[in-house]
């Protein structure tokens, strides 16, 4: 493996100090040498360079107010000052303007240079690593982000459009007319489009930085009861909210939150239950919303309460995606929510949640 | 205007679900007229061709986003300098399968759009929609 070339400008006035640095180093860098900032400057703009060396007192610029003065054209080269004088008030500059990676006394020591400059070249790198990573990264999210768009349009318009036939099926009275074959691609379809809603709150929770917007939490929760009824209206619903205060939180998350849990607590009801009944409390102070969701369904069993946060923990019973209460813990942790969980086969199972208020 | 038709104006690129809708729409009674249009253009077209027949022109439009060349945002961009007495008289919803956050706040922020509707078409959402319209239709 051949080192790489690094490239090493230094400015000094002195001609003597450019030719002993060149006799010194010549074998190891690619050295380029400058009498004045000016020249250092037309060096800089025409080759790529890689590790700055300059004198801090020369004529017209020192070293600092040339480093100073490239801090936005070339931020890239590392900066090493060199000067004969202990300056305490040229190293204070340096340090706190000039952007300087190390600062060498004259005369200089071999050893002790080529170590700098060895070093300056490995930061150089680390950077130069660093952006193109960065860039790399950058690429990839916005790739993951056009994917996200494509999969809630492209790849869902079609499915919708099937559920809509469906639809029009039943509207027809054709729905029966096919044996149990139009109810089986209901179903299907039905699946298929709940993960893509499902894939879709994961990846808009794992990537949306939370939002403030203020929540009524009687309007949220009375659309979200009615959205998820339209189909099962066997379900009875107890509300009481007590909201006497301004509430302010994610609207996205909370919103995903509570339609996972009542959703939950209607599709997990016991089928032989004749009172089918879901409880749902919220207090609201300024600190929190504390939230207790309540069902007499089918419960959870004790071995299983531990798991039901995991992602894609399913019971065998029950045909879930895994995905629901996942979400729900992941999107309570982005807005350092809590959950707790009570169940019990005989009497149902309880939720409670606390939302930090972010008024 | 008496002897006047109602009639609904649809505008999606995709033709399965223009057939859809229409028939969605036909089974339901709502219109007594359905005009397809294939992209915001040709909607564009018609309404434009027929603003001195306005017995032609549509009462309610339900338009899609996602859509070729110009999407349902652009649409409205150039809808909304048309006549006023037909922007009066004509209400206008969007009926779409996005998901997308963005897309939903930047319609329901339109002033021109009455609601958001999501894909499938629901006869009930429809109702609900047009409910007072069709309330003082019928007592006519």
């Amino acid at each position: 493996m051949s080192n790489p070339t690094v490239r090493v400008l230094y400015i000094d006035d002195e001609e003597n100090n450019l030719q002993a640095f060149k006799a010194s180093f010549r074998r190891q860098y690619e050295i380029y040498t400058a009498i004045s900032a000016a020249e250092g400057l037309k060096i800089l703009n025409n080759i790529d360079i890689h590790v700055i060396l300059a004198d801090q007192k020369m004529p017209n610029t020192t070293g600092v107010e040339f480093f100073k003065s490239i801090s936005n054209t070339h931020p890239d080269p590392i900066r090493i000052l060199l000067t004969g004088y202990t300056d305490i008030e040229a190293l204070a500059d340096a340090i706190n303007h000039g952007d300087i990676y190390r600062y060498i006394t004259k005369p200089w020591n071999d050893l002790e240079l080529h170590n700098s400059i060895k070093n300056a070249y490995d930061a150089y790198k680390a950077k130069i690593d660093l952006r193109n990573k960065i860039t790399e990264l950058e690429k990839t999210n916005d790739e993951l982000n056009r994917f996200i768009y494509s999969i809630s349009h492209e790849l869902r318009a079609p499915l919708v459009s099937v559920i809509g036939i469906i639809n029009l099926v039943k509207m027809e009275n054709l729905y029966n007319s096919s044996g149990e074959y139009w109810g089986l691609i209901e179903t299907c379809s039905n699946k298929l489009d709940y993960y893509i809603q499902k894939t879709l709150q994961y990846y808009k929770n794992t990537k949306d930085v939370p939002d403030h917007s203020e929540i009524d939490f009687n309007q949220l929760v009375g659309e979200l009861i009615e959205l998820h009824t339209y189909s099962d209206k066997d379900t009875t619903f107890n509300v009481k909210i007590d909201q006497a205060t301004k509430f302010v939180g994610d609207a996205f998350r909370i919103e995903v939150i509570f339609s996972n849990l009542i959703s939950n607590a209607i599709k997990y009801q016991k089928s032989n239950e004749l009172n089918k009944t879901v409880n749902i409390t919220i207090d609201v102070n300024d600190f929190e919303a504390n939230v207790s969701i309540n069902d007499n369904g089918l419960g959870i069993l004790k071995e299983h309460l531990e798991k039901i946060f995991t992602q894609f923990f399913k019971s065998k019973m029950h045909h879930g995606s895994g995905l629901g209460l996942f979400i729900v813990k992941e999107a309570l942790n982005k807005i350092n929510g809590t959950i707790s969980v009570s169940s019990n086969v005989e009497v149902g199972t309880t939720f409670k949640i606390t939302i930090p208020n972010a008024k | 205007m008496p002897n006047r038709t109602e009639k609904v104006l649809l505008i999606d690129d995709n033709d399965i679900d223009l057939k859809i809708n229409a028939k969605v729409i036909k089974l339901s009674n709502f219109f007594d007229e359905i005009i397809l249009c294939q992209s915001g253009e040709e909607g564009l077209n018609y309404i434009n061709k027929n603003l001195d027949h306005p017995e032609l022109l549509p009462d309610f439009i339900l338009l899609d986003i996602q859509m070729p060349e110009m999407d349902g945002f652009e649409f409205l961009e150039i809808y909304k300098h048309l006549p006023k007495t037909f922007l009066n008289h004509c209400k206008l919803a969007i009926l779409s399968s996005t998901l997308d956050f963005g897309d939903i706040k930047k319609a329901e922020a339109n002033p021109l759009v009455i609601k958001l509707l999501k894909k499938p078409l629901y006869p009930h959402e429809l109702r609900e929609l047009l409910g007072d319209k069709h309330v003082s239709l019928s007592g006519i």
